[in-house]
C-alpha cells in the first residue's frame, strides 16, 4: 500500500469514528421518536405494528442501500424509482409467462444490474455527471416502462413468490431479514474490503485515489451497478407485497430513498457516512409517516412534516459533526 | 458525428410522420399512461374509430396528471386543427382555459369522464360517481347485514371522482344507522399507498367488518393488507376491472362499481363523429350505476381490446 | 483572460444546444407542416417562458455550486397565495406582492440554511421543497382554487404588439439577469462563488450575503413566475409546479453550464429551455406517442451532455 492510500485509510478511519458519534445521535432520535409515539397512541408499541414500521423501512433501506455507495462516490442515482418500475414489470412478465418465480427474480435483478452499469457508463465513459446521466436516464427508462405495460397492470402471482414481500418467518416479516442481511454484507463491504475503502477514497478525493492506485472507472461503475441491483431486488418485493405490477410503480420512491441516505449521515460530497446510518435514516423517516398515521394527521401534512425531519437531521448532524472534529 | 445524428433524427422522424388527413381525425385527451381506466377509454376510442371509419390520435401528459402539460398539448394540438376533440381534463377546474381556447378556435369538443366546470362542449359523457359510489356501497352495508365497522378509502385529495364516490358511500352509510364509520382515509386511488393505509388502520381498529374503496386498485391493496393479517372483511371497489372480476370469481372482493372507461372512450368518439357528420347528438349521457359481483361479471371478464362498442342507443335507452 | 480566448470558450461551448436546437427545428419543420407557423413559435415560447423564469436564477445558483430542488414548489404555493390574495382582496396587483413576498421568504430561507447552517443546498431546498409542497395541500386541501379576477388572466393571454405578453415579461427577466450576472459586482462575485471562493475570502467578502442574496433572487424569481402560471390556469393549484426544477436543470445543463465547475452561460440556459420546448411541442404535433414522448425528452438530455463532453475540456 502506497503512502497515499495508508493516509486515505487512516483518515476513513478517523471519519469511521466520527460516523460512530452520529450513529449514536441518531439511534437517540430514534429512541426519542419511539418514546414519544408510544406516549402519544396506544397502537404504536403493538407487535403488529412495530413489524410493519420494519417492513415499510425495509423497502425504503434497500433502495437506500446501493444508492448509499453512489453517494459515497459524490454521485446521484437519480434513476432509481424508474428502475423498480422497469425491472418490476418485466419480471412480472416473466413469472406469469413461464410460471416460474426463480425466473423472474433473476429476470428483476438482472434488468437493474443492466440499468445500473448503463449509468455506470454513462458516468465514466462518457463523462457525463451523475446528476444528468441518471436524470435522463429515468425519463428513459419511464418512457419504455409505460410503452411495455400500455397502461395495463399484471396481477396474480404465486403465492409461493408472495411470501418475498408479505411473508413471515418466525413472525419476523421477510423484507426485514432481507434488511439485516443487506445491512450485514454493505457495512462488511464498505468498512472492511479494499474495494470498500477505494469507494471511500474516491468520494474524499478521486484524483489523489486514482493516484494510488485506484481504478476509479471501475469501482464507479460497481457502485452503479450495485445501486441498479438493488433496485431490481427493491421492485421485487414491491411486486410480492401488492401483488401487481404497473407502470409507476416506481413513482415517489426516489426521493425518499435520497432522504433516507443524507437523513442517515452520509455527505453529498462523498467520501463520509455508513450503510448502517442509511439504515437508521429509513427508519426516521418511516417513523414519522407511521405516526402521522396512527395519529390520524391529515395526509396534506406529510411532506411538510418529511421536509422538516430532514432539515433537522442535517442541521443537527452539521453541528455535531463540528463538535466531534 | 454530425452526420450520424442527423440521419438517425430524420429516419426517427420519418418513422412518426403521420400520413396527411385523408378521414376525419379526432385528438383524444386522457390523464396519464399509468392509470388502467385511461388504457380502457383509449382502447374504446380506437375501437369505436375503427367502427366509424374515423382516425384517432392519443394526447397523454409525459407526467402523469400534469396540468401545464396538458395545456401545452391543447394548445400545439390546435394549431394542427383536428377535426374534433374528446377530453378528460386533468382538473375540472385547472383546464378551463384550455376548453376556451378550443372553443375559440372552432373545434368540435365532447367532455367525458370529469365534467369540466366550464366551456362549450357537444356533449358529456360520463358515470355518475355519486350513485356508483351509492349503489355499491349499499350492496356492502346490505351484505354485512346493517351493522359493524366500516372504514372509507378515498382516492386523490381534491379530485372531483374522488369527492362524488365518498360522497355516495357517505349517503349509503346514512341508510344504515348501526353501522359504524370508523375512519376515512384517503389512499390517492394506488395500490400501495391504501395497503399501508390499511395496515396502519387495522393497527388503530381490531374490529373492521367492511372497506369501501373509491376505486379497485386501492380495493385490491386492502384486500393484500386483511389477506397479510389473516382478518377478513368485505371489500368493495369501483371500476370494474379485470383484476377486480377475478377476485369476485375468488370471492375475495364482493363487488365492483362499473365506471367503464372502455364504454365512455366509445360514446365519446361516437358522439364526436355524429357531430361532424351533422347527425344529432344527445347533450348529455350519463351510463347508469351497474354493481358488478358473483351475478353478472361475465360481459367484464372478456380483455377490453376484445370487446365491441356499445350503440349510443343501447347505452342511453339502457 | 485575453478577448480571443474568451471567444474561443464561447465558440467552443455555442454548438451543443444550439446544433441541437437548429437540428430539431430543421427536422420539425420538415416533417410537420404546422410547426414553422408564426402561431406555433408564439406557442412554443409562450409555453417555455415559466420554465425560463426558473431556469435563470437556477442558472445563477448552480453556478455557485448550489442548487434549488424547492424552486417548483416554491412557484405553487406562491401561486396559490397569488390567487387567495388576489381573490379576497379582488387587487390583482397585492396578489403579485404577495406572491412575490412568498418567493423571497422560501428563497431567503434557502440561502440562510446554505450559508449560515451549512447545510447542503441539495438537502436544504429538499426540505423547504417538502414544507413549500406541505403548505400547498394543506392550505388548499388538494382543490383549485378559482374565483381569480380576470384581469390576471390578461398576462398570460394578451399581446403587445402582436407579440404575447409572456414572451415580453420573460424577456425583460432575461435582461435582468443577464445584467445582473455580466455587468454588476454582484455577478462577478457569482462567478467567483463558483470558481473561486478563495479569491472572494481573500478579499473579506461576505461569501454568506451573496450566497443568501442568490437564493432570495431564485425565491423572487418563482414568485414572478408564479403569477403567469397562475394567469395561464386561471387558477392555481397545488400540483401546477411540481418537477418543474428538474426541468430547469435538465434545461440548463442542456444549455451548456457545467455542475462541477461552476462555469455558466446565461444565454446556454435560454438555449436549453427553448430546445427543450422545442422538442416537446414537435412531438406533440408530429403525434409521437406518450411513452416515446418520455424517452426522447431523457435522450436529449443525454445526447447534449454527451457532445458537448466530446467537445469539452473536461
Amino acid at each position: 500500500m502506497s503512502v497515499l492510500t495508508s493516509k486515505v485509510v487512516v483518515r476513513n478511519q478517523l471519519a469511521f469514528s466520527g460516523d460512530i458519534m452520529q450513529t449514536f445521535y441518531r439511534v437517540l432520535a430514534v429512541a426519542l421518536l419511539c418514546l414519544a409515539l408510544t406516549a402519544l397512541s396506544d397502537a404504536f408499541l403493538t407487535a403488529n405494528n412495530i413489524l410493519n414500521v420494519l417492513r415499510q423501512a425495509a423497502l425504503l433501506f434497500l433502495m437506500a442501500s446501493g444508492l448509499t455507495l453512489v453517494i459515497l462516490t459524490a454521485g446521484l442515482d437519480l434513476s432509481i424509482g424508474a428502475n423498480v418500475a422497469l425491472s418490476g414489470c418485466l419480471a412480472a412478465s416473466v413469472i406469469k409467462l413461464t410460471g416460474l418465480p426463480l425466473l423472474g427474480v433473476a429476470t428483476g435483478i438482472a434488468c437493474g444490474t443492466v440499468i445500473g452499469l448503463a449509468n455506470g457508463v454513462l458516468v465514466t465513459a462518457l463523462r457525463i455527471p451523475s446528476f444528468i446521466a441518471t436524470y435522463g436516464m429515468m425519463w428513459m427508462l419511464t418512457g419504455i416502462t409505460y410503452y411495455y405495460m400500455a397502461g395495463e397492470t399484471i396481477h396474480g402471482f404465486p403465492p409461493g413468490f408472495r411470501q418475498l414481500g408479505s411473508g413471515h418467518l418466525l413472525g419476523i416479516p421477510v423484507p426485514v431479514y432481507f434488511m439485516m442481511l443487506f445491512l450485514a454484507i454493505g457495512a462488511l463491504f464498505s468498512q472492511r474490503t479494499i474495494w470498500g475503502q477505494q469507494i471511500y477514497a474516491i468520494g474524499a478525493n478521486p484524483i489523489a485515489a486514482r493516484l494510488s492506485g485506484v481504478p476509479v472507472e471501475r469501482r464507479l461503475v460497481l457502485v452503479y451497478a450495485v445501486s441498479g441491483a438493488m433496485a431490481g431486488l427493491a421492485s421485487l418485493i414491491i411486486l410480492a407485497r401488492i401483488n401487481s405490477a404497473q407502470g409507476d410503480i416506481g413513482e415517489d420512491l426516489t426521493l425518499p430513498a435520497i432522504a433516507a441516505v443524507l437523513v442517515g449521515g452520509t455527505s453529498l460530497f462523498g467520501g463520509s457516512g455508513t450503510v448502517g446510518g442509511t439504515l437508521i435514516g429509513a427508519l426516521l423517516l418511516t417513523l414519522v409517516l407511521n405516526g402521522m398515521n396512527l395519529l390520524q394527521i391529515n395526509s396534506s401534512w406529510q411532506p411538510l412534516a418529511t421536509g422538516i425531519i430532514i432539515l433537522l437531521a442535517v442541521w443537527i448532524d452539521s453541528r455535531t459533526r463540528r463538535i466531534s472534529e | 458525428m454530425k452526420h450520424l445524428c442527423i440521419g438517425l433524427a430524420a429516419g426517427l422522424t420519418a418513422l412518426f410522420s403521420p400520413p396527411a388527413y385523408a378521414e376525419e381525425t379526432i385528438a383524444i385527451f386522457t390523464k396519464n399512461l399509468t392509470n388502467p381506466y385511461f388504457q380502457a377509454v383509449r382502447v374504446g376510442t380506437e375501437t369505436a374509430a375503427k367502427k366509424f371509419g374515423v382516425r384517432v390520435i392519443q394526447f397523454v401528459p409525459t407526467k402523469p396528471d400534469s396540468i401545464p402539460e396538458q395545456l401545452s398539448q391543447v394548445e400545439d394540438v390546435i394549431v394542427k386543427k383536428p377535426d374534433a376533440i374528446v377530453f378528460i381534463p386533468v382538473d375540472y377546474k385547472a383546464l378551463v382555459p384550455a376548453v376556451e381556447k378550443i372553443n375559440a378556435a372552432k373545434i368540435p369538443v365532447t367532455n367525458i369522464t370529469d365534467r369540466s366546470a366550464a366551456g362549450d362542449f357537444v356533449a358529456f359523457v360520463g358515470a355518475d360517481d355519486y350513485s356508483i359510489g351509492l349503489a355499491v356501497g349499499r350492496r356492502l352495508l346490505n351484505a354485512m347485514g346493517g351493522k359493524g365497522n366500516v372504514v372509507i378509502l378515498e382516492g386523490v385529495k381534491g379530485s372531483l371522482t374522488s369527492n362524488n364516490r365518498v360522497r355516495g358511500f357517505t349517503d349509503a352509510l346514512k341508510e344504515f344507522p348501526n353501522v359504524k364509520l370508523l375512519a376515512s382515509q384517503p389512499g390517492n386511488f394506488q395500490r400501495l399507498n391504501a395497503l399501508q393505509v390499511m395496515e396502519n388502520l387495522m393497527q388503530s381498529f381490531p374490529q373492521i367488518d367492511g372497506v369501501l374503496a373509491a376505486n379497485d386498485p386501492m380495493a385490491v391493496g386492502a384486500i393484500e393488507a386483511l389477506e397479510a393479517a389473516n382478518r377478513k372483511a368485505l371489500v368493495i371497489g369501483i371500476n370494474g376491472s379485470r383484476e377486480a372480476v377475478d377476485l369476485i370469481k375468488s370471492g375475495k372482493l364482493l363487488a365492483s362499481g362499473d365506471f367503464n372507461g372502455f364504454i365512455q372512450g366509445c360514446i365519446g368518439v361516437e358522439i364526436a363523429v355524429r357531430n361532424l357528420r351533422k347527425q344529432p347528438t344527445p347533450k348529455e349521457v350519463m351510463l347508469k350505476p351497474i354493481v358488478v359481483d358473483k351475478t353478472n361479471f361475465a360481459p367484464y371478464d372478456t380483455p377490453v381490446e376484445q370487446r365491441a362498442c356499445p350503440t349510443l342507443e343501447e347505452v342511453s335507452t339502457n | 483572460m485575453s478577448t480571443h480566448a474568451l471567444v474561443q470558450f464561447k465558440l467552443a461551448r455555442v454548438p451543443g444546444v444550439a446544433f441541437a436546437l437548429i437540428t430539431l427545428c430543421i427536422v420539425f419543420a420538415l416533417t410537420s407542416p404546422g410547426f414553422a407557423t408564426a402561431i406555433n413559435i408564439a406557442n412554443v415560447l409562450t409555453q417555455s417562458t415559466i420554465l425560463l423564469l426558473l431556469a435563470l436564477p437556477m442558472t445563477l445558483i448552480i453556478m455557485t455550486e448550489g442548487l434549488d430542488l424547492s424552486i417548483g414548489a416554491v412557484l405553487t404555493f406562491s401561486s396559490i397565495v397569488l390567487a387567495i390574495v388576489a381573490i379576497s382582496t379582488g387587487s390583482a396587483v397585492l396578489g403579485l406582492f404577495a406572491a412575490l413576498a412568498v418567493g423571497l421568504c422560501f428563497g431567503t430561507l434557502n440561502g440562510v440554511l446554505v450559508a449560515r447552517l451549512d447545510i447542503p443546498p441539495f438537502i436544504t431546498t429538499l426540505g423547504t421543497l417538502g414544507i413549500a409542497q406541505g403548505l400547498s395541500l394543506v392550505v388548499t386541501d388538494g382543490q383549485s382554487v378559482v374565483g381569480i379576477p380576470r384581469s390576471i388572466e390578461t398576462i398570460y393571454s394578451g399581446t403587445v404588439v402582436g407579440i404575447p405578453l409572456p414572451i415580453i415579461l420573460a424577456a425583460l427577466a432575461y435582461a435582468l439577469t443577464h445584467a445582473l450576472l455580466y455587468q454588476t459586482r454582484f455577478g462577478t462575485y457569482v462567478f467567483a462563488l463558483g470558481g473561486n471562493r478563495e479569491a472572494l475570502r481573500v478579499a473579506g467578502i461576505s461569501m454568506r450575503g451573496m450566497l443568501i442574496r442568490v437564493y432570495a433572487f431564485g425565491g423572487l424569481m418563482a414568485g414572478f413566475a408564479a403569477l403567469l402560471m397562475t394567469a395561464r390556469l386561471n387558477s392555481a393549484h397545488p400540483t401546477a409546479g411540481i418537477g418543474m426544477e428538474f426541468d430547469a436543470i435538465a434545461a440548463i445543463a442542456v444549455g451548456g453550464t457545467s455542475f462541477e465547475r461552476g462555469n455558466g452561460w446565461l444565454f446556454g440556459t435560454l438555449l436549453g429551455v427553448i430546445t427543450v420546448g422545442v422538442l416537446r411541442n414537435g412531438l406533440n404535433l408530429l403525434a409521437v406517442p406518450s411513452s416515446a414522448q418520455v424517452a426522447c425528452v431523457g435522450a436529449l438530455v443525454i445526447v447534449a451532455l454527451f457532445i458537448d463532453g466530446l467537445r469539452g475540456e473536461q
